[in-house]
């Protein structure tokens, strides 16, 4: 519980600091997410390809760049600042993968995953959300590790669920149902 | 997997929230979400999972130089508008698919499958895979067929109906290889489907199993 308190403590000073950014370019500000955020996006593209370190301070920089561009169009009611801040950076590696990989492809990924941001959530909705995010938080500690490995392959590293399947010798339809019985505890799946 | 469903299942919403779908793949969903808010949802709650697991990793540090070069690059960094593109688009045309799509369907490049379809392919992933339009008349149908490999539709505009049920606009299929299925359109209208194919179609007619070999090559 205290260290949910801090976590959250620390979220909203971050989002204070994104504002002051948004509207006064405050470059202090900017340093003070940048001290948080950089290192984090630097461990997820680290998860995908632990050697690169190059490519994990481009990935890193390319970021935080978006960050200070994008800062005013940021809009803490369709997506907390983590949650935002998560997208960007899955974003640029969809983007830095596709530009470096030997086949290209001829799509282009930016607005395969734009699409939902401008949709407004009701107040039922944001409250709804919230709570999803402390089940979230809350229910990952408790989730057995075969089922969290998986998640962080996925997530993290980037791997499909073929790929994690061949990786951790078990049968694809394992795999999904583990990441199905996952999502169930953590209330991201609901009925439809 | 062989389930009647017209939404994604949690795998590919869950792969897609990742970032680790094939893009022609993702741009299937993402035609998807638009009609879907319940996906659309769904999909949010996913990436607040991934931000979940970005904040549990242990924070690598940055060096100094990083830090410093960044900083100095800022001021520039403001003089550079973000690029906006006018397009003059059919509003009803999804977003992810207005790269390909400029003004709306009928300017298009199509071309004569059959007397009921017309198709044309917009483009390829880099798993070859192919994405393409297809454009059924009023209830026309296509050829029965199989697949190689899995086939990812997401109706446009109109609706068909094959031996398992009947779909709508936005409505999500996926057939795997095990799928012999014949789609037929409506009557009361066109159908437009986006269809992204990740092998060569298998036709099951006695007749079209003669062209098969003339289509696999066309693959290669």
């Amino acid at each position: 519980m205290v260290q949910n308190k801090t976590s959250s403590d620390r979220l909203a000073s971050l989002q204070i600091a994104l504002q002051k950014v948004a509207e006064h370019r405050d470059k202090a500000a900017f340093e003070e997410l940048f001290d948080h955020y950089a290192p984090l996006i630097r461990a997820y593209s680290l998860a995908r390809e632990p050697a690169a370190d190059l490519v994990a301070d481009e990935l890193a920089q390319e970021v935080m760049m978006r960050i200070w561009l994008k800062a005013s169009s940021y809009n803490v009611r369709l997506a907390n600042l983590n949650t935002w801040v998560f997208t960007l950076a899955r974003n640029c590696r969809i983007d830095y993968l596709r530009r470096n990989s030997r086949f290209v492809s001829e799509i282009d990924p930016t607005e395969i995953f734009n699409n939902i941001e401008d949709e407004s959530p009701g107040p039922l909705q944001l409250v709804q959300q919230n709570r999803t995010g402390d089940n979230i938080r809350a229910g990952l500690e408790k989730l057995p590790t075969e089922q969290s490995e998986i998640l962080r392959k996925v997530y993290l590293e980037g791997k499909s669920h073929q790929q994690t399947s061949e990786e951790l010798k078990l049968p694809l339809g394992t795999v999904k149902s583990r990441v199905r019985l996952a999502l169930k505890k953590l209330e991201v799946l609901v009925a439809r | 997997m062989n389930d009647l469903t017209i939404h994604p299942d949690e795998s590919l919403l869950t792969a897609y929230a990742a970032g680790s779908l094939q893009l022609s793949q993702a741009l299937c969903i993402s035609t998807h979400i638009e009609h879907c808010s319940k996906c659309q949802q769904a999909v949010q709650r996913l990436n607040k999972l991934g931000s979940e697991l970005m904040q549990q990793l242990k924070p690598s540090p940055t060096s100094s130089d990083l830090k410093a070069s960044l900083l100095a690059q800022l001021d520039n960094l403001e003089d550079r508008p973000e690029i906006v593109t006018p397009v003059r688009v059919d509003n009803s045309i999804p977003r992810c698919l207005r790269q390909f799509v400029h003004s709306d369907y009928k300017n298009l490049a199509w071309k004569r499958v059959s007397t009921d379809i017309h198709s044309v392919e917009l483009c390829r992933d880099s798993n070859g895979a192919k994405v393409e339009l297809l454009r059924i008349k009023p209830g026309g149908a296509a050829t029965t067929h199989t697949h190689m490999g899995d086939e990812y539709t997401v109706i446009l505009e109109g609706s068909f109906s094959d031996e398992l049920g009947v779909y709508s606009k936005g409505d999500f299929l996926l057939r795997d290889a095990s799928h012999r299925h014949r789609p037929v359109a409506t009557q009361d209208g066109e159908c437009i489907c986006l269809a992204v194919t990740e092998g060569p179609i298998q036709f099951t007619g006695l007749f079209s199993r003669l062209l098969n070999p003339f289509i696999r090559r066309s693959y290669a």
